[in-house]
């Protein structure tokens, strides 16, 4: 057994490379506000930020234990309710708040996993989205506790103290933009850490076959309820977030399936089951969407002459195609499922693959090597 | 007991066309196994073509389904040639997430070319009411019911009594049986998509005299399309007819008896109790 020890390197662990090229990076991230100081590219760095937390906490539950919810909302709307609600009308500091919205995320999970986890496939999707609508009617009917569809517009935020000397009264993007570096990086780490764990291979079991793991022992509800309570925590911490830097929250903005759908979307089109799958897919979606938003397409085809700016269809171009922001979306999802179905980290990694070894008789043995270390 | 009667019947008038759409997912369910995650956006695209027709030629909805049927049998025809086909094999979850995503171009594309204002479409008859036995209903509505039923009826005696429905219906059977009988099943499939398509453009069509046209309006009508068809059972023609008709007087009584805002929690949480409790749905053995 000895020598089975000595050839075998030790499974664990980042490359030394990789784990620079992180550093680097982050570091990068640390330092990027003091370099760059518009706060249009801040903003869209937060939506980033946002946008990795919330597919990286799908990716808990989806991509390692293929449970597709699509209501997670739920837990977002929820979170971003209880600390703005406290915060508003109680006057309970968000950094207080957050743990009661994280409790709240958690019996919600309990409470829909209780439900949802005894059907499969596409009964389980329906499940979740009935029950994250029954929420967002709740919250919208239930006008006294949550201001119904007027939602919540949250006025200031108490400044941070650490005894007499004020950390951040909250005004600039900075503080925001350090919040949602952490909340990435954290999200990041748990789909890591939980990745390179026993609980990560018992996930990773009950996705490929749910009847074979449990024949193995595998306890089926109680993993995929941990894999949903660490997933909608984190949902749930991405919801505060969304509800402090945006400063108001309805149940269309914070509740709607659309969100959920755009949860299952960062991860899909990234490449789902994999720790920089949401990274990348965050990387595609809020750019392409943040382009569109500020009309640089219609721009883009101006200036090529595609479309002339005068002309009746270069007007309503003009007009319309900031508002359709969603379609990219759309399209996206349609091309990768047809084209990529491993997203496109998978697609570019068999592209490298094929490249580099274009007679691989095994070119998957090749992706699950890198699968273990990125 | 005359409020009763009266949210009773407005219930059945709205649940025939539920019926319509569950009909038309549940068919393509029962021929492809793929759950069409896009059908409340081809109710929304048969309103809007209703809603063309009769703002630029003035023909009247009930009457335009003549255009919208061929028409929309022929969108749905395509979608599933060119779209649909393709993850016929795939896993599950891609399948719902391929056609979530038609659903979004879809609505995106219709707000992008209409806006997202609401339109209407405004007949002589739209708020005119109708004497049954002393309770007075809905004229559009009623006129839909009745189109409603004589399209069923079509339907079921096009799958019993016909070569080509006795096809769809083997297909939905056992795909690969059906294949080896000498089924033509990628004809089959392409033929249920349409029918199911036009069968949701239809409905769009049908209500389209009494609702309000957005290019989100599908949204909800997918969900409640889901309920009925897991109501009735996945892949049964006549359980979605009477879950349709079941949704829509449970909607109508909470509607009345409770809140109209809460009346779609209720029709949720039906749902649930039906997933829990009998996910086999009420007529989930028979197979269409």
């Amino acid at each position: 057994m000895k020598s089975v020890g000595r050839i075998l390197p030790p499974a664990s662990g980042f490359a030394a490379v990789q784990l620079l090229v992180i550093l680097v990076v982050v570091a990068a991230l640390f330092v990027f506000p003091y370099l760059v100081v518009n706060p249009y590219v801040l903003h869209l760095m937060i939506l980033l930020f946002l946008s990795v937390a919330m597919g990286e906490s799908w990716n808990v539950i989806g991509g390692y234990c293929g449970q597709y919810s699509v209501g997670h909302a739920a837990y977002f709307g929820v979170g971003a309710y209880a600390a703005l609600m406290l915060l508003q009308y109680q006057h309970v500091a968000p950094w207080w708040g957050v743990w009661v919205a994280i409790a709240a995320a958690l019996v919600i999970s309990l409470l829909i996993g209780t439900i949802c986890f005894r059907l499969r496939g596409p009964y389980f999707v329906l499940a979740s989205i009935a029950v994250a609508e029954i929420i967002r009617l709740v919250v919208l009917n239930w006008k006294q506790f949550t201001n119904g569809a007027e939602g919540i517009l949250l006025v200031d935020i108490p400044p941070l103290k650490v005894g007499a000397t004020v950390l951040t009264d909250w005004l600039s993007k900075t503080p925001f933009y350090y919040l949602g570096l952490i909340l990435a990086l954290a999200t990041l780490l748990v789909n890591y850490l939980v990745q390179h764990s026993k609980l990560g291979y018992f996930l990773q079991a009950i996705r490929e076959d749910q009847d074979a793991a449990h024949s193995l022992g595998i306890n089926l509800s109680f993993y995929k309820n941990v894999a949903l309570a660490i997933s909608a925590l984190f949902t749930a911490v991405s919801g505060v977030y969304y509800g402090l830097y945006i400063g108001f929250i309805d149940p269309a903005s914070v509740l709607g399936v659309d969100l959920s759908v755009q949860m299952v979307l960062i991860c899909i089109i990234g490449g789902i089951g994999t720790n920089f799958g949401p990274v990348v897919g965050a990387l595609v979606l809020v750019p392409l969407s943040e382009a569109l938003r500020a009309n640089l397409l219609s721009k883009v085809l101006f200036s090529l002459g595609v479309v002339k700016e005068t002309s009746r269809v270069g007007g309503f171009l003009k007009e319309n195609l900031a508002h359709a922001h969603v379609l990219i979306y759309g399209i996206l999802v349609v091309v990768v499922i047809l084209f990529m179905p491993d997203g496109v980290l998978g697609f570019g990694r068999k592209l490298i693959a094929q490249r580099s070894r274009p007679f691989s008789a095994k070119p998957t043995s090749l992706v699950g090597g890198l699968d273990g270390s990125a | 007991m005359r409020v009763l009667l009266q949210s009773t019947a407005s219930g059945i008038l709205i649940g025939g066309v539920y019926a319509l759409v569950g009909i038309g997912l549940t068919i393509i369910y029962g021929v492809m196994r793929v759950i069409n995650f896009a059908h409340g956006e081809l109710l929304m695209l048969g309103m809007y073509l209703t809603w063309i027709i009769f703002t630029s030629f003035g023909i009247d909805p009930f009457i335009s389904i003549a255009i919208t049927i061929p028409a929309m049998f022929l969108f749905g025809a395509f979608l599933q040639k060119v779209l649909i086909n393709r993850v016929l094999n795939a896993l599950p979850q891609n399948q719902i997430l391929l056609t979530i995503g038609l659903g979004l171009v879809l609505s995106n594309l219709v707000m992008l070319i209409y806006t997202s204002d609401y339109k209407i479409i405004t007949t002589s008859y739209s708020s005119s009411t109708i004497n049954l036995a002393g309770l007075p209903l809905s004229l559009p509505l009623t006129i839909s019911l009745l189109i409603t039923s004589v399209i069923t009826g079509i339907l079921y005696v096009f799958l019993l009594k016909t070569d080509t429905g006795q096809a769809i219906r083997a297909t939905a059977q056992d795909r690969d049986a059906a294949q080896l009988m000498g089924i033509n099943v990628k004809r089959m499939s392409v033929l249920a998509f349409g029918i199911g398509t036009a069968l949701a453009g239809t409905a769009g069509a049908l209500v389209s005299p009494t609702y309000y046209i957005f290019p989100q309006v599908g949204g909800a009508f997918t969900l409640k399309a889901f309920v009925i068809v897991v109501l009735g059972g996945m892949g049964s023609v006549i359980g979605a007819t009477l879950g349709g008709i079941i949704i829509g007087v449970t909607e109508s009584l909470a509607a009345v008896y409770i809140s109209s805002g809460m009346k779609e929690v209720f029709v949720y949480v039906l749902f649930l109790l039906v997933l829990l409790f009998k996910p086999s749905g009420l007529l989930g053995r028979s197979r269409m």
